[in-house]
């Protein structure tokens, strides 16, 4: 059992842990005040990433007055399937379970 | 001239000049007869000049050469040196002028100025080969006594020169070597000097070693001149020299001068070899160690008087007198290695027995060696610390390193970069194997360490002794770092007794892990027995489920690595095999097979199904938590495709033994304070029904009625059915046990009753069906308690109205199908207030509504025999 444990095991390395994330719901921070949320389908080495049932939120800042400091506004969006470039990616997230 | 001066100071010099050396005595001793036969004479011819001369510094004669025994001889009073004559200046001058008009004119009267002439201008004349018959002549007016007189009266003049010479010092000498010749260059001197040079160069036998030089020179020095009285004088002289060598005062060397006379004396006489024979002996120690004494001796002498270089050079000059004549090469060599032993001891020494005189001279030359080397070394003294050593050394080594590759693989494209002697280390710490390609890299630490390969082979070879010993010592050095090196990543963590966390070890080829993620195995292993008592520990329980949880998705990973590996494996499955196939062909497939072989044992342990099973643990089962995620729903699907039957009922029956464990089952009844079930696990009981169920009802429908039946036998054990019919996954599994049963049963009744089957075929079947029949009944008694609350939300009326609960119906009338009569009434017992409210509802809704509750309700009635019809 260990032996093969072992054997199977590839080398340890950050993206192994997404691996993990594979087909699970996860989170994911992008550049631009955008995070997601939803199924992680495929990701690489680049942090490209294939989302399902992707919820995406936008925080918006608005600064309608100077002399407040700006109400934060947020955007959902729906998308059944999202492909995400991996330079916007800041970070991922297992959700885990609810 | 002399003979004049002679007479005046003879009174004197006997008190007051002080000792000159020995000659002086052996002449004082010729004077006294000389002066006996002449005095009348003189005192006649006298003019008084001599007395105006002397008189005025009489005062300082004690002052300038200090007290001196009456017996010594005031000879060289006269002839001593310029400071005495400079001031008889004028007086001489006269006296000149007097005696070259005299000359001519009356020799009778002559003879005094004539005398007193020589002795002024006597020094200059020597060089004049003529001066001396001329005053044989001068002295035949006179007789023969005053001649005889008069011989050793000119030698002394120039012995006297010499020796004083020697006694102010070699230095003067050195300083003023122009004066010195012009002055006082005595005339045998001059000319004998070169001559004992020569005969001793030219002579192999007889003179002792080059080292003697000096005694030799002065023992064949008169050969060559008058033997009568010169060779005392010039004996003298060398003595006199080697006095300088040493600091003991003239009053020292008197008492030693005592000794000598007598063999002076007898010197002239002796014949040469016979005395330097003589001489010999006592020289001999010197020359058997010469070569160490010499050197040492003079430098150490040097300090004092000169400097450490000049001084062998001039050190033979005394001895030589004026050496610059000469041909300086060889008297050079002869001094310095003469003079240094006979020096340091001359009274000593010639006390002194052979060995004794040997053996200090040896000791006196080692000391001095020491001394030496000390001396010169120690001026350096302190310069450096002991860092500084340090670094040189450091430096050395390096480049001693370095340097040694050079000598071989000149031509070699590694050439430049291999003789660094970072670098080697360097690539032996990185692993050498791409750096030297030819040499195996685990053989490389060797290689390099112990020379056995050829990398260093041809520059050692050349080189030994001392750059063996630094290389060695580097290689050892070396040879510990790279131990180190290896050992090191071998423990990557260090876990202190104690201590909350892992000390970790970093290296380039490992670097410090941040994330420590333990092989599954280990985990389990340790988490098993932990999470047994895990259950009184929440914390503990909690750190376990995310572990568990990451663990079960890196093994959910790995199976969908073997899965996809064999999916791939069977695309490449060779053509099926026939009775022509190639043994090619043959071997293909007997290595697909194996492989196939391993891939279904990877995949298999990878589902962890033969993990042992520790029943009432609160953990799952590894591969119930497998399951538990929709990737593992999901993967198990196609993992039966790649399984053999044994496996899929092994897998079944895990599933079914721990359905309690399952998500779908755990969750499957809806909150206490909701209807609904929530959307996730919603989710997943769909993905259960639609993934797992098929493949259940797949073993299921394959399987025999013993096999079902036991099956079923494993649920009303192993599970809490209450709980479990009140979940929709439950009530499936169950549903399609007991109608695959039922049907089973059914058809082996049909069997029976058509006698279609053999009779031991029945007679086979016949304990199954009993079993079946208590298995029912036992989960027919489990189960009904737990009639009323197999609708989810009972009598909820929103319940009611979703209509999902076909599968609850469906149970229902499986059950019902399954069941005696007794078991029928009690069944409707227990759900008839489900039935008459659904059926209620049923009829209150319009149209198709109230037609699909009713269908459902149907359901039900039919499978007890019955109808909603009925019902109404």
């Amino acid at each position: 059992m260990s032996d093969t444990e072992d054997a199977s095991a590839p080398q340890s390395e950050p993206l192994d842990l997404v691996r993990l994330c594979l087909d699970e719901i996860v989170f994911v921070r992008l550049r631009g005040d955008r995070e997601l949320k939803g199924r992680l389908h495929a990701y690489d080495s680049h942090c490209n990433l294939v989302l399902g049932d992707v919820q995406e939120t936008i925080y918006i800042v608005e600064d309608e007055e100077e002399d407040e400091e700006g109400t934060v506004r947020t955007v959902n969006k729906q998308s059944e399937m999202l492909f995400v470039r991996g330079d916007s990616v800041v970070l991922i997230s297992p959700q885990g379970q609810p | 001239m002399s003979f004049f001066g002679f007479d005046t100071t003879l009174p004197r010099d006997r008190k007051v000049v002080p000792g000159f050396s020995s000659q002086h005595d052996a002449f004082a001793g010729l004077e006294g007869g000389a002066a006996d036969d002449n005095a009348l004479e003189f005192e006649d011819t006298y003019d008084g000049l001599g007395d105006q001369l002397s008189d005025a510094d009489d005062a300082l004669n004690d002052d300038t050469f200090g007290e001196q025994p009456a017996t010594q001889a005031g000879v060289g009073r006269d002839f001593d040196f310029a400071s005495r004559t400079a001031r008889v200046a004028d007086a001489m001058q006269e006296e000149q002028m007097i005696y070259h008009a005299r000359h001519g004119i009356n020799k009778p009267q002559a003879p005094p100025p004539v005398q007193y002439q020589p002795a002024k201008t006597g020094y200059e004349n020597y060089a004049d080969a003529s001066y001396i018959p001329r005053l044989e002549a001068d002295a035949a007016l006179w007789g023969i006594p005053p001649k005889a007189a008069e011989a050793p009266r000119e030698q002394p003049g120039p012995a006297a020169a010499r020796k004083m010479m020697s006694l102010e010092e070699v230095e003067a000498m050195m300083r003023q070597q122009s004066v010195h010749t012009t002055q006082q260059p005595a005339p045998q001197s001059i000319a004998p000097e070169p001559v004992p040079h020569h005969q001793q160069q030219f002579q192999p036998p007889g003179p002792p070693p080059p080292q003697f030089s000096g005694p030799p020179q002065v023992l064949q020095r008169p050969h060559p001149q008058q033997p009568g009285f010169l060779p005392p004088i010039q004996q003298a002289i060398p003595h006199d020299a080697r006095s300088f060598h040493e600091r003991p005062p003239m009053q020292a060397e008197l008492p030693g001068q005592g000794v000598q006379h007598p063999q002076i004396l007898q010197r002239p006489k002796q014949a040469p070899e016979p005395s330097n024979q003589r001489q010999q002996p006592r020289q001999r120690p010197p020359p058997q160690q010469a070569r160490a004494s010499p050197q040492p001796r003079q430098i150490l002498q040097n300090p004092n008087r000169l400097s450490g270089q000049g001084q062998p050079v001039q050190q033979p000059r005394p001895s030589d007198a004026a050496g610059q004549r000469v041909p300086t090469g060889p008297a050079h060599q002869r001094g310095p290695s003469y003079s240094g032993p006979i020096i340091t001891n001359p009274q000593q020494i010639l006390q002194l027995s052979d060995e004794e005189r040997k053996a200090y001279l040896i000791e006196e030359a080692k000391r001095a060696k020491r001394n030496h080397k000390i001396h010169m070394l120690s001026k350096d003294n302190g310069l450096m610390t002991p860092q500084d050593k340090n670094f040189i050394t450091r430096i050395q080594l390096q480049q001693l390193m370095a340097s040694i590759g050079n000598l071989d693989e000149a031509g070699s494209p590694e050439a430049i970069i291999s003789d660094d002697f970072y670098y080697q280390v360097y690539a032996q710490i990185r692993g050498a194997a791409r750096a030297h390609p030819g040499q195996p890299a685990s053989q490389f630490a060797q290689t390099y360490l112990f020379q056995t390969g050829g990398r260093y082979g041809f520059g050692r070879r050349g080189r030994q002794g001392n750059a063996d010993n630094h290389i060695q010592r580097m290689e050892q050095q070396v040879a510990r770092a790279v131990e180190a090196a290896k050992a090191k990543p071998k423990n990557k963590q260090l876990v202190i007794e104690g201590s909350l966390g892992k000390i970790s070890f970093s290296n380039a080829k490992t670097p410090k892990p941040l994330l420590n993620i333990k092989p599954a195995a280990l985990h389990h292993a340790e988490a098993r027995p932990g999470s047994a008592q895990g259950g009184k520990d929440p914390h503990g329980s909690v750190k376990d489920e995310a572990t568990e949880r990451r663990k079960v998705l890196k093994d959910l990973e790995t199976v969908y690595e073997t899965l996809m590996a064999m999916e791939d494996h069977d695309r490449r499955m060779p053509p099926p095999l026939t009775e022509e196939s190639s043994a090619d062909l043959i071997q293909a497939m007997m290595e697909w097979r194996h492989r196939l072989g391993q891939l279904n044992k990877k995949l298999w342990n990878g589902l962890r199904v033969m993990e042992p099973i520790v029943p009432g643990s609160p953990i799952p089962h590894p591969f119930i938590l497998l399951v538990n995620h929709g990737k593992g729903m999901k993967a198990l699907g196609r993992v039966f495709r790649h399984i053999d039957d044994n496996q899929r009922l092994t897998i079944t029956t895990l599933t079914l033994i721990n359905l309690d464990h399952l998500r779908v089952i755990q969750h499957g009844v809806p909150p206490p304070n909701s209807t609904t079930l929530p959307q996730p696990i919603k989710d997943e009981i769909d993905l259960f029904t639609a993934t797992i169920n098929p493949l259940l009802f797949a073993v299921f429908h394959d399987s025999p009625l013993n096999v079902v039946v036991g099956l079923l036998g494993l649920i009303v054990e192993r599970t809490t059915i209450p709980w479990l019919a009140r979940t929709k996954i439950g009530t499936s599994i169950l549903t399609l046990l007991v109608s695959r049963a039922e049907v089973l049963r059914e058809a082996l009744v049909a069997q029976q009753a058509a006698q279609m089957l053999p009779a031991e075929s029945l007679e086979q079947q016949l304990p199954d069906l009993a079993a079946y029949r208590d298995t029912y009944t036992k989960l027919f008694a489990a189960l009904e308690p737990a009639l009323p609350f197999l609708f989810g939300g009972f009598g909820h009326p929103a319940k009611t109205e979703t209509g999902d609960d076909v599968h609850v119906w469906q149970f229902l009338a499986c059950i019902g199908a399954a069941a005696d009569p007794g078991q029928q009434q009690r069944l409707v017992l227990g759900v008839k207030d489900r039935v008459m409210e659904t059926v209620g509802v049923a009829r209150s809704l319009p149209g198709e509504e109230g037609e699909k509750r009713l269908h459902k309700v149907n359901l039900f009635m039919r499978g007890l025999g019955l109808d909603v019809e009925l019902l109404s």
